[in-house]
């Protein structure tokens, strides 16, 4: 009779959130979906107050315009919803008490990686699979413990699963998990760290992408250009470009193309008057961050990003354009691109930034 | 600017756990709040445009809802009515400053000038304080005197409002001024807080009910902005459960005072005395001794307004104890949007439930309930039972501590889905009540808070999906049937808890529903896009309730709204006659001396204009036929 009523309900939920998504992004459509997902979770629980984020995400559909502030308002309902039951699996000593419930934890890791990396649905869906498996096998190793749910997701969320063999990551996970366990690491709970790490994966969950390849992202002070003025010129090694400054410029955009192996600090260009260097951290490849590019790539996230944010779920990144400041009264500058930059590669001036009238 | 309020208010959290937590319970709470902190700080860094005083309150309250939740089910908790007492005491501090951001409003000041005049003149003669408004702690220069006040035969201006709680405030005044006089009536909030948790303990409900119930008795609408702003409603509600206690307890030493306290706060809780007496009359065998006693307690007030005044009933009429037998008022104080317990105070819908277990309920509910029957069944056919202009549900406040009683016997009979929904909905109230103080007061309009945002939002017309029994609308008895249901159907624990997934569903429902044209326009409410005209009657005109309204058009003010196809009736007031066009026809309005309407058709189309060619016209409302 109980699992009627969580039937009952997940129908219900899928229903009442198709009803409320109202905007168009993946994230709003997939609604129903994430309903479903807490559904689960609470059905995990047998606790029908987890259900109460599912009217709370309709109504942060309803109310709030503002597609980011929306789906940020999503992503802590739902990080509450997840990160209140992990902080409740039990540790080492409740399980010899009250014996392991096992399923919750799984329940919990595979709906933290379905939040995490099938919104939107992702085109490699053999390989999610096998990630989820490999993550409960890792929570399971670890005893099922909010650390172990911790540990296994995002061990999966840092996983980019493009190319294949990056699968390697989670497996090395199980694999000193294992032996961790079999040299007697004990359980650990560490419930309360565990359910912020998790948490804040989760409140980022409709960029989660850019939470697992740009981490400290999130955590910087956004500054939004102000106003640009377009150059999209390209420099290939030891070219070099003069541009006259707009009145009101503050800042170059600049980033790198073909340049993901550059590790941080390499030179990228100069420039005149000033001898500014800029380097890979003041600016990054332009598409380090995507998913199918950022395996093979050592740039860093640029000091002050101005990237664009792209994308939603797992598919999200931002360019890797960067501020660099301009020299001291100049009206005119020359930049030029460095001479060691590999074949094919060029620095990428964007344009300025300036004041907007 | 929001400096020692947001310290004082992070000290009051910290001390919170501290009353009350201990050892493992109390270091999860911290934890907690270092959870709730940090992601604070995260979004704050992520959106610094958004409101950052909103969010601090979201904040703020996320952590007391956070310690509420550990107090209730917590395994190392020190609960005691001293306690719960010292906890609100904190609470109410930190919630003060936050009440006081803007000008007090609604009966407030005059409150303030009563008991400034008493601290200043030793008198209730407000003619020298209307003309010094400057100097009032109130921060009011705009005060006139209120609809009614007396004038003396030597042009005295008194105020309407009974002289107890400027009385009551003018210690606290003398010490701090308006603040001072603010924290007198959390004084009372707080012993309110102190005598319904031991009320609780007297009448045999368990600790943990009292623990879970207590959070959203004294932190929850309407109590917490009671016990923050001048009103005698929560001085009134510690009086009625001194008596209904000194009552219980065979106290009258007690009960007595309470009750006269009670009285001279208001009149109208006179009939709540009456209520009690009862109660009192039939507790035990009646005999003489009490039926003389009783006479005695109604004759006397009455005995003294008839040397006060030479009428013994005051400004009333015997004709007003004839119950009028109207049920829209119960009905709104239940279930309309603006002013309904179910969309202002859900917590107390557990209460109503409580109603329906009568027989297994405690004494002190039953009494307490029975005792308010006659006040409630004489307000509800009122204009006054949806509150004026004040804080939601004010004339029930006094009822708060009964009906919480009530909850908290049958809170392990309830739905945790249900309670889930109850507390998160009183969280969002709070975080609106506080980051907003002056929207507690809504012109009573037939629009709520939420619908009327909604059809802002979405230019459509979300307000009549709210029900509302001020200006009845087609869901306003829908709205009732759907509470009822709810107390009834879903409240109740049962094996299949689908509370949350039925509310989730009507949610989908409404807001599928919202945006599609109404077969009812109100050209005043919010869904409609003004350009240019004017509200009629003005916001703050007073009892505007009782007009019919309207929006004001001259040529060429216009304004759109969403209609279906088809004939409409249009009802319209106008002096001298207008042209208007409606879809692109145009239609000759006759001069009228009273409401009229035409008949007008709309055209296929989803947004529909309304533009005054010539003349003026105020348009009232328009119905599909």
């Amino acid at each position: 009779m109980k699992h009627v009523q969580w039937i009952v309900t997940a129908a219900a939920t899928a229903f009442a959130c198709h009803f409320a998504a109202y905007y168009d992004t993946p994230i709003d459509r997939a609604l129903p979906l994430i309903g479903v997902v807490l559904v689960f979770v609470a059905w995990a629980f047998e606790d029908v107050a987890v259900l109460v984020a599912v009217p709370a995400l309709m109504v942060a559909e309803i109310a709030v315009a503002d597609e980011g502030a929306r789906l940020v308002a999503l992503g802590g309902i739902v990080a509450v919803a997840v990160g209140y039951p992990v902080s409740r699996l039990p540790g080492s000593e409740e399980h010899r008490v009250a014996g392991p419930p096992g399923h919750r934890a799984t329940a919990l890791v595979v709906a933290s990686l379905i939040l995490l990396r099938w919104i939107p649905t992702p085109d490699y869906t053999a390989r999610e699979v096998a990630l989820i498996l490999i993550a409960i096998a890792i929570t399971w190793v670890l005893g099922r413990t909010p650390f172990a749910v911790a540990v296994a997701v995002l061990a999966a969320l840092a996983t980019p699963a493009v190319p294949l063999r990056t699968l390697a990551l989670p497996l090395l996970v199980l694999f000193v998990a294992t032996l961790a366990r079999l040299f007697g690491m004990p359980r650990l709970r560490l419930a309360l760290p565990s359910a912020i790490v998790l948490a804040f994966a989760l409140v980022f969950f409709a960029w989660s992408g850019i939470v697992a390849r740009a981490f400290p992202y999130f955590l910087k002070m956004p500054r939004p250009v102000a106003g640009k003025y377009l150059v999209n010129g390209a420099l290939a090694a030891s070219q070099s470009a003069t541009l006259d400054v707009p009145d009101g410029a503050l800042a170059l955009i600049v980033s790198g193309a073909n340049v993901p192996r550059l590790r941080h600090g390499a030179a990228l260009g100069v420039i005149q008057p000033g001898n500014i260097a800029v380097r890979i951290g003041d600016a990054a490849d332009w598409g380090y961050l995507r998913r199918e590019q950022f395996y093979g790539s050592h740039n860093p996230l640029p000091r002050d990003p101005v990237g664009k944010l792209r994308g939603y779920g797992y598919e999200a990144w931002i360019d890797g354009a960067g501020r660099v400041p301009l020299p001291q009264g100049a009206r005119t500058i020359r930049v030029i691109a460095d001479a060691h930059l590999p074949p094919g590669a060029s620095l990428q001036v964007e344009g300025f930034e300036i004041v907007r009238r | 600017m929001m400096g020692m309020p947001s310290l004082s208010t992070i000290l009051a959290l910290l001390a919170l756990p501290l009353v009350v937590l201990r050892r493992g319970t109390l270091a999860a709470c911290y934890g907690a709040y270092f959870a709730i902190a940090l992601f604070a700080a995260i979004l704050w860094r992520r959106f610094p445009d958004f409101d950052p005083y909103l969010g601090f309150v979201a904040a703020a309250v996320l952590a007391l809802t956070a310690f509420s939740l550990f107090l209730a089910c917590g395994t190392e908790v020190r609960w005691s009515a001293n306690r719960a007492a010292l906890i609100a005491a904190i609470v109410y501090a930190a919630a003060i400053p936050a009440m006081l951001r803007t000008p007090i409003d609604g009966d407030e000041p005059f409150y303030l000038l009563v008991t400034e005049s008493i601290v200043h003149d030793r008198d209730l003669d407000l003619a020298n304080q209307y003309r010094t408004l400057d100097q009032s702690a109130s921060g009011r220069t705009d005060l006139v005197p209120q609809l009614g006040d007396p004038v003396g035969k030597h042009g005295e201006q008194y105020s309407r409002h009974e002289p107890l709680l400027p009385l009551l405030m003018a210690p606290g005044y003398l010490i701090a001024r308006l603040p001072g006089a603010v924290a007198v009536i959390a004084l009372f909030g707080v012993l309110l807080v102190r005598s319904t948790v031991r009320w609780m303990e007297d009448e045999g409900v368990s600790e943990a009910a009292a623990r879970a119930v207590f959070p959203l008795f004294a932190f929850g609408p309407p109590v917490l902005f009671y016990a923050t702003r001048i009103w005698p409603e929560v001085p009134a509600a510690f009086f009625y459960v001194e008596t209904l206690r000194g009552i219980r307890n065979r106290r009258p030493q007690r009960w007595v005072p309470a009750m006269i306290a009670l009285v001279s706060l208001k009149l109208r809780f006179v009939l709540l005395a009456v209520g009690c007496l009862v109660v009192w009359l039939t507790s035990a065998r009646v005999n003489w001794r009490r039926v003389a006693i009783v006479a005695a307690i109604i004759a006397i007030p009455l005995f003294l307004g008839y040397l006060a005044t030479g009428n013994a009933i005051l400004a009333h009429s015997w004709r007003e104890l004839i119950p009028a037998g109207n049920v829209r008022g119960i009905a709104g104080l239940i279930a309309d949007g603006m002013s309904g317990i179910a969309f202002r105070a859900p917590f107390y819908l557990i209460a109503l439930f409580a109603i329906t277990r009568w027989r297994s309920v405690p004494r002190g509910f039953r009494d307490g309930i029975l005792a308010s029957l006659l006040y409630i069944l004489y307000l509800s056919p009122r204009p006054e039972w949806f509150g004026g202009w004040a804080p939601p549900l004010r004339y029930i406040v006094f009822l708060a501590p009964v009906l919480a009683l009530g909850a908290a016997a049958v809170w392990e009979r309830v739905s945790r889905g249900a309670i889930a929904l109850i507390d998160a909905w009183t969280v969002g109230l709070v975080i609106h009540g506080v980051a907003y103080p002056w929207r507690l007061f809504h012109i009573p309009n037939g629009e709520s808070s939420i619908g009327e945002w909604l059809s802002a939002q979405y230019h459509a017309d979300f307000s009549r999906l709210f029900p509302s029994f001020i200006r009845m609308n087609a869901a306003a008895w829908i709205g009732l049937i759907a509470v009822i249901a709810f107390v009834l159907v879903l409240i109740p624990r049962r094996k299949i808890d689908l509370a949350i997934p039925l509310f989730a569903l009507a949610l989908g429902l409404g807001f599928r529903t919202g945006p599609q044209p109404a077969g009812h326009v109100e050209f005043e409410d919010a869904h409609v896009m003004h350009e240019g005209g004017e509200l009629y009657p003005p916001y703050y005109t007073v009892l505007r309730v009782a007009y019919r309204g309207g929006w004001v058009l001259e040529a060429p003010d216009s304004l759109s709204f969403l209609a279906y196809e088809g004939p409409w009736t249009l009802d319209y007031i106008s002096g001298p006659g207008a042209i208007i066009e409606l879809g692109g026809r145009a239609y000759h309005v006759p001069a009228t001396d009273r409401y009229a309407s035409i008949k007008v058709v709309v055209p296929k189309g989803e947004r529909v204009t309304l533009r005054c060619l010539s003349g003026s016209i105020n348009v009232d409302r328009m119905t599909h036929d």
